[in-house]
């Protein structure tokens, strides 16, 4: 009883499911903007919401957390810069349907696959919260080591083409993820005594040069083509569309409320290892991979959101934080006087249904919201490019000084603007580049990690995978995949697939 | 062409006024040398509110991170030395020097407030063969190299404790760094690390709800959150002489501002340290209420530089003498 009166909370108070909407209604746009992060609105409300009570002010962060998670593939898709790192894998696909004025197809289909994967997400943390952080805090180093593996594979499905190039991209990103003040030993790597370099370079002042930059560079080329006219008609999907989608979407949603539950990973991982699975599962997509199949939309979408609900998983039931948005709502939770931790559910239980939901009627606004105002936002991809180019140039300059008030970051994300138009002139993959930014500390940190935890011994580490059922699931899958994209997996799938076909035709 | 001469004449006196005009009169900038969500972060948002109250200005609060928060500092350091950029630090900088992160510490500074202090702890999974401290180090001694203590890199907290912990009885343990003691404390948690030299807000919630076993108040003195664990002078009295020790919280100008700008932050900030709220929302987390400001805060910081620093290169940590920079061995 006391549940339902606690998820009744938001509902029956005017305010709250005001603050809410405007919460949702404000993320989408912050989200949709590169640069304006998510983690940055947040940790502003908090001064903000500071002399409020607490369920408003996390009304308020969790609209924003919601809206901003979606809100990143809006630009995706309308013109090829992710709104927010786990927006990039949406860009793929979502880019080449505006470019075929399919933009408002893209943006409804990902609307409602996000309110799926957002839904299914908060089933888990309102069902599953306590069986899953279990799951999640037994990660040891070697197994984040062995997701980061799995991670840096998916440049297989990223590269497009030529793979020797997506590989390439690949390196260069892990390369530029290892810039910086190494935190395990405290000595500079690739510092080169300058300071500024101490901190590392902000990978997304790496994306925004790389996607936004490079594409208005690119687009100069073919500024005077009138812009693709965008139909805006099937921008609601239809259900048999959606319902053909939902089996790949409930695995995504899986793959996104798993990696979002886990400390230290979050829905920019989530997108792309979906994004991977989407590529494994799917036999037949109607349109290739990267050209602008729905299933490369559904399967990020749907993850990214699903972490949402997955990273307030280990923050209601241990107090850790499951990515940096609820790192900072924990801060605004101690600031309002209450103690995050093992106790939080036991000792005050309405927190969590609170939270639950909350993080509903976000989502179910954001449906709303999402799918109201596509013409309008549409539009913009019609607007002339002598127009939108420059629009896009200042976005991404404030988006990169937003980041850390840093005019290096500015500075960076020019110059990786014109190594990313070169890039796209010579045919490599930009996707990979990010991919190596995102894993780089990842893999590298647990990597050592797990070898210092063994006392430097290589070999206990090895078989400590072998021992651990968690350890060994995850190097088995590593293996599958490596395994499934040799040319002698493909050959014997071919005979096979031969074999059954050639017996299909016999009397 | 005249009006224009009277128009840029009372321009550049709107300009020059404010010099005359009463300290603050525009919004102030507070960096925030770490992440936002982190302890620096969430006691610097929760003071700020109540100092800004007194001082009748915005305190604009952004998080500056990188380096150890050295990026933080060195663009503190850079801007004017006129009050309008405060730098909120923890005990970082003190060690740049002897870690050779930096060249500038808090001695290009004048404190305005020492909030408070972490009080360290010995928190062990709920499991592990041994309850109190001098059992510990017996296991230890057992099993050398086999017990795994959580840490947060070379100058971090756990490195600090460990190293007093061995200048007193050489243990022999493999520590496993993470990225900072939430990461820590969740490896702890999980099973990857055996024991954690961790600051008691921290582990306060985990210990509570039984998922992690308290060994020792790393303190001269129990604390009130957690009577039942002892001081770790209780048991092994030797380490009175180093303690109490512990990372701090600081609010800070650039050295060289104006002496009544001084006066006027210091006296804000240290009546916003009484703001009830704020003294519940610390007590909560574990920390114990400083509010130093003058002569005191900075003897607290000599004190604190010398006897980490010395600590840290007796070890073998460090990579510069305290000698280098002047830093007499307590």
């Amino acid at each position: 009883m006391d549940i339902i009166s606690n998820l009744l909370i938001p509902i029956v108070n005017l305010d709250l499911l005001l603050l809410i909407a405007v919460g949702t209604f404000a993320g989408i746009y912050v989200g949709a903007i590169p640069g304006l992060s998510v983690t940055m609105a947040v940790s502003i409300l908090i001064s903000f919401t500071f002399s409020w009570e607490v369920y408003p002010a996390l009304a308020l962060m969790i609209g924003i957390y919601m809206g901003g998670v979606y809100g990143g593939s809006r630009t995706a898709i309308l013109l090829n810069i992710p709104g927010a790192p786990s927006a990039i894998a949406t860009a793929l696909d979502g880019f080449p349907m505006a470019q075929q004025g399919r933009a408002g197809e893209a943006i409804g289909i990902v609307t409602v696959v996000s309110f799926i994967g957002g839904f299914l997400g908060i089933i888990a943390l309102a069902l599953f919260a306590p069986f899953l952080s279990d799951f999640a805090i037994g990660f040891q180093p070697r197994d984040f080591m062995l997701l980061a593996i799995m991670g840096i594979l998916l440049v297989g499905s990223l590269s497009g083409d030529s793979l020797v190039k997506g590989v390439f991209a690949g390196a260069l990103g892990i390369g530029i993820g290892a810039v910086g003040m190494d935190p395990l030993t405290v000595q500079d790597r690739f510092v080169f005594g300058i300071p500024d370099l101490r901190g590392g370079i902000s990978f997304v002042a790496v994306m925004i040069g790389l996607f936004g930059v490079s594409e208005t560079l690119a687009q100069l080329h073919s500024i005077h083509t009138p812009a693709v006219r965008q139909k805006i008609t099937n921008i609601v999907p239809s259900w048999a569309k959606v319902r053909k989608h939902l089996p790949l979407g409930l695995q995504t949603s899986t793959i996104g409320t798993v990696v979002g539950a886990l400390p230290g990973t979050g829905g920019d991982i989530a997108a792309l290892m979906a994004y991977d699975h989407a590529q494994r599962v799917t036999r037949n997509p109607e349109v290739p991979f990267g050209k602008g199949a729905i299933e490369g939309l559904v399967a990020p979408e749907t993850a990214n959101n699903a972490a949402v609900g997955g990273a307030f998983i280990p923050m209601m039931t241990l107090g850790i934080p499951g990515d940096a948005v609820t790192a900072i709502m924990i801060g605004a939770l101690f600031i309002h006087g209450l103690n995050p931790g093992p106790m939080l559910m036991i000792e005050q239980p309405d927190m969590f249904w609170f939270i639950v939901s909350s993080l509903t009627l976000a989502n179910i606004f954001m449906l709303i919201f999402g799918l109201t105002g596509i013409r309008l936002f549409v539009r913009i991809v019609e607007l002339p490019r002598t127009v939108l180019l420059p629009v896009i140039m200042v976005l991404s300059i404030v988006g990169a000084y937003a980041i850390n008030n840093s005019v290096t970051d500015v500075y960076w994300m020019l110059g990786f603007g014109v190594l990313g138009y070169f890039m796209r002139l010579y045919g490599y993959p930009l996707a990979p580049i990010i991919l190596g930014v995102i894993l780089s500390r990842l893999l590298d940190d647990n990597w050592r990690r797990a070898i210092i935890s063994e006392r430097d011994d290589f070999g206990a580490m090895m078989m400590g995978i072998f021992t651990s059922p968690l350890s060994l699931s995850l190097f088995l899958a590593v293996v599958l995949i490596v395994a499934t994209s040799t040319p002698w997996w493909k050959r014997w799938r071919a005979r096979k697939a031969g074999v059954v076909a050639s017996q299909g035709q016999k009397p | 062409m005249q009006n224009l001469f009277y128009g840029a004449a009372l321009a550049l006196g709107l300009a020059t006024t404010p010099a005359l005009a009463e300290y603050p009169e525009r919004d102030i900038q507070g960096i925030i040398q770490w992440g936002a969500g982190g302890s620096t972060d969430t006691v610097s948002r929760s003071l700020t509110p109540h100092a800004e109250k007194i001082l009748g200005a915005s305190v604009i609060l952004q998080n500056v991170t990188g380096g150890v928060g050295a990026i933080g500092l060195n663009q503190a350091e850079r801007a004017d030395a006129d009050g309008y950029t405060l730098l909120f630090g923890a005990e970082n900088p003190l060690l740049y020097k002897i870690m050779g992160l930096g060249d500038k510490d808090y001695a290009d500074f004048v404190p305005i407030n020492i909030i408070a202090r972490g009080i360290p702890i010995l928190v062990a999974q709920p499991d592990a063969p041994f309850d109190t401290f001098p059992e510990m180090i017996a296991y230890i001694n057992e099993n050398p190299g086999e017990v795994r203590f959580g840490s947060t890199g070379p100058g971090g907290l756990p490195s600090v404790v460990t190293a007093m912990i061995n200048a007193k009885t050489p243990i022999d343990v493999t520590s496993v760094p993470y990225d900072g003691d939430g990461p820590a404390l969740t490896a702890l948690q999980g099973g990857a690390v055996d024991v954690m030299p961790a600051v008691l807000g921290a582990a306060l919630e985990p210990v509570r709800a039984g998922n992690l076993k308290a060994i020792a108040i790393f303190d001269t003195q129990a604390v009130e959150q957690l009577p039942d664990t002892p001081a770790i002078t209780d048991t092994n009295p030797e380490f009175a002489d180093v303690l109490p020790w512990g990372p701090f919280f600081g609010v800070f100008v650039k050295a060289g501002t104006p002496d009544d700008v001084v006066a006027k932050l210091t006296d804000a900030y240290a009546q916003a340290t009484q703001n009830a709220d704020f003294l519940s929302m610390m007590d909560g987390r574990g920390f114990r209420m400083l509010s130093l400001s003058g002569a005191e805060a900075q003897e607290f910081l000599d004190t604190w530089q010398r006897q980490t620093a010395w600590t840290l290169f007796d070890a073998g940590i460090a990579k510069n003498s305290p000698e280098d920079f002047g830093i007499a061995r307590p």
